[in-house]
């Protein structure tokens, strides 16, 4: 890698810190109160499809091992049980193992907020009035034009998971909720699905087959309700075949997604452990784990949501730009 | 060779459905749900069909051998380009069908590079512009200076290209091959 200045970008890097004042304005006129947060961490969250970066603290002949954190989510939930309230985290967040590409630097900038008391397509409101605000701030109006795409974020374009796959990739929903049903359909569209899990097959048929056709009807869309197998840290829907997970899409791309937060800590503990046996699994990097995280939820997280948002993928959006290193003055490829 | 989608470059080949295609664009994109993928826009090298298509990171892709090999470039037909390795001498030819309408813009004894496999050529590489000297063109009426305004010039190729009112007959201009777009007039 070699660190490259960029002088060139400078009008990009402008809009970006208009695209931010704005972000902060909107966040505490709402009532989020700014979190600042270590990066470094003793202990982190397992997740199976996020790889880590290590470092060590060293003082005269002991060491400690510490973790560049993936989210701010292990400190946030901490707060929230202890009675925060409405907050957000603009800052830093690494994952490794991730190729700098248009969408991804392995050191980024993540937008995460919670919200007590509201479930994800509640919170839903939230992430469209911040659109709303940003475009207010950067175009004068509710309207913005991508990559020659004209679009407006007065409402949301609503779809579920299962009506967007129906309605883009063929796959009804008794198919996309069977594993084996799910598996055989993908291998029918000529997918390559031996030695690969469900979420690997749904991921891929979900970026080549349906989101290409997501927020470019003049509307951001949001997907809602994920398959069971994509909870990530997601609420269970009573049907037990969903979760109350969304994410949202603005030319084909996901910009960021919330989901109700898991409060029970007896299923929270069941998915680290299934999660790190994912980890051990895949060979990758060992980490600690946060216990003290699981502690915290039995001591009681309120019913919240809370959404991350890939910042530079929105102020990309915002930009008008192709590639989100194009925001940046310095970068490292 | 086969490699994991993961590592794939643009300009590379790959085997997909049975068919050679040239990787276009490839781009890494981890959803954080299911493996991080690769999304690349690959273009069939017989048809010049563009299609997106997104990898697992780690699904194994044929990736051909191919050298690209810089060649005189002779002469066409109805049918064919025809190429000589100015090293072995030996003479290659490519359907018009896989050039395209960069075949247009293309000078016989110039030189470009063309893809070979297994001693037979794939496709070319398109160079990102070419020189050309304008054959005819009118000259502009005095005071016509809206700016952005274009007037069609006949190149020595044979084919027209849209160029500002300031270019003249005899002038040399650059195009790019693969648009038919005017770049710049060039000083000779």
């Amino acid at each position: 890698m070699k660190i490259n200045t960029v002088i060139g970008n400078l009008d990009n890097y402008k809009k970006y810190l208009r695209i931010e004042r704005a972000t902060h304005e909107f966040m505490q006129k709402k009532g989020y109160l700014k979190i600042e947060l270590p990066v470094m961490s003793p202990a982190i969250i397992p997740e199976s499809y996020i790889e880590i970066f290590k470092t060590e603290f060293k003082y005269q002949n002991k060491t400690e091992k510490l973790y560049l954190t993936s989210s701010p989510e292990l400190f946030l939930k901490r707060l929230l049980v202890d009675g925060i309230g409405n907050c957000y985290y603009l800052g830093k967040a690494f994952r490794n193992n991730e190729q700098n590409s248009s969408w991804h630097l392995p050191e980024f900038t993540m937008l995460e907020f919670y919200k007590p008391g509201v479930n994800y397509l509640e919170l839903a409101e939230d992430v469209l009035e911040l659109l709303q605000a940003i475009s207010r701030i950067i175009n004068k109006n509710l309207k913005i034009n991508y990559k020659n795409r004209d679009m407006s974020f007065e409402k949301w374009e609503k779809m579920s998971m299962a009506q967007a796959f129906e309605r883009y990739a063929k796959i009804n929903e008794s198919e996309l909720f069977d594993q084996e049903k799910f598996r055989q359909k993908a291998k029918t569209k000529g997918y390559i699905t031996d030695n690969f899990t469900y979420e690997d097959l749904f991921s891929q048929i979900l970026t080549q087959e349906v989101e290409p056709k997501l927020g470019i009807n003049g509307y951001p869309t949001l997907i809602y309700n994920f398959p069971k197998e994509l909870a990530s840290l997601a609420k269970m829907n009573k049907n037990s075949k969903t979760v109350e997970r969304c994410e949202f899409y603005i030319n084909g791309l996901e910009i960021g997604g919330f989901c109700t937060e898991l409060n029970d800590y007896k299923e929270q503990e069941k998915r680290f452990k299934s999660e790190l046996v994912k980890r051990q699994k895949a060979q990758m990097i060992h980490h600690a784990v946060d216990n003290g995280f699981i502690e915290a939820l039995k001591y009681g997280l309120p019913k919240c949501t809370g959404a991350g948002i890939g910042f530079e993928r929105l102020a990309m959006i915002f930009a008008n730009l192709d590639s989100i290193d194009q925001l940046q003055l310095i970068n490292i490829k | 060779m086969r490699t994991n989608a993961g590592n794939l470059k643009k300009g590379e080949f790959v085997l997909y459905q049975n068919e050679v295609w040239q990787v276009q664009k490839a781009d890494f994109y981890s959803p954080g749900k299911g493996s991080a993928l690769m999304k690349t826009r690959i273009k069939n090298i017989l048809s010049g069909k563009n299609i997106e298509y997104t990898y697992k990171s780690s699904e194994q892709v044929e990736v051909l051998e191919v050298t690209s090999i810089e060649m005189q470039y002779l002469y066409k037909d109805n049918e064919n380009l025809y190429f000589m390795d100015e090293r072995s001498y030996n003479q290659y030819s490519l359907p018009l069908s896989i050039v395209g309408e960069v075949a247009n813009f293309m000078k016989e004894g110039n030189k470009y590079f063309v893809y070979v496999r297994d001693d037979k050529p794939l496709t070319m590489r398109p160079p990102s512009s070419v020189h050309l000297k304008v054959l005819e063109t009118e000259d502009a009426a005095k005071g016509d200076t809206v700016s952005g305004a274009k007037k069609p010039a006949k190149v020595e190729t044979g084919v027209t290209v849209m160029v500002p009112l300031f270019v003249k007959v005899g002038d040399v201009i650059t195009v790019n091959p693969e648009t038919g777009e005017y770049g710049e007039r060039v000083k000779e």
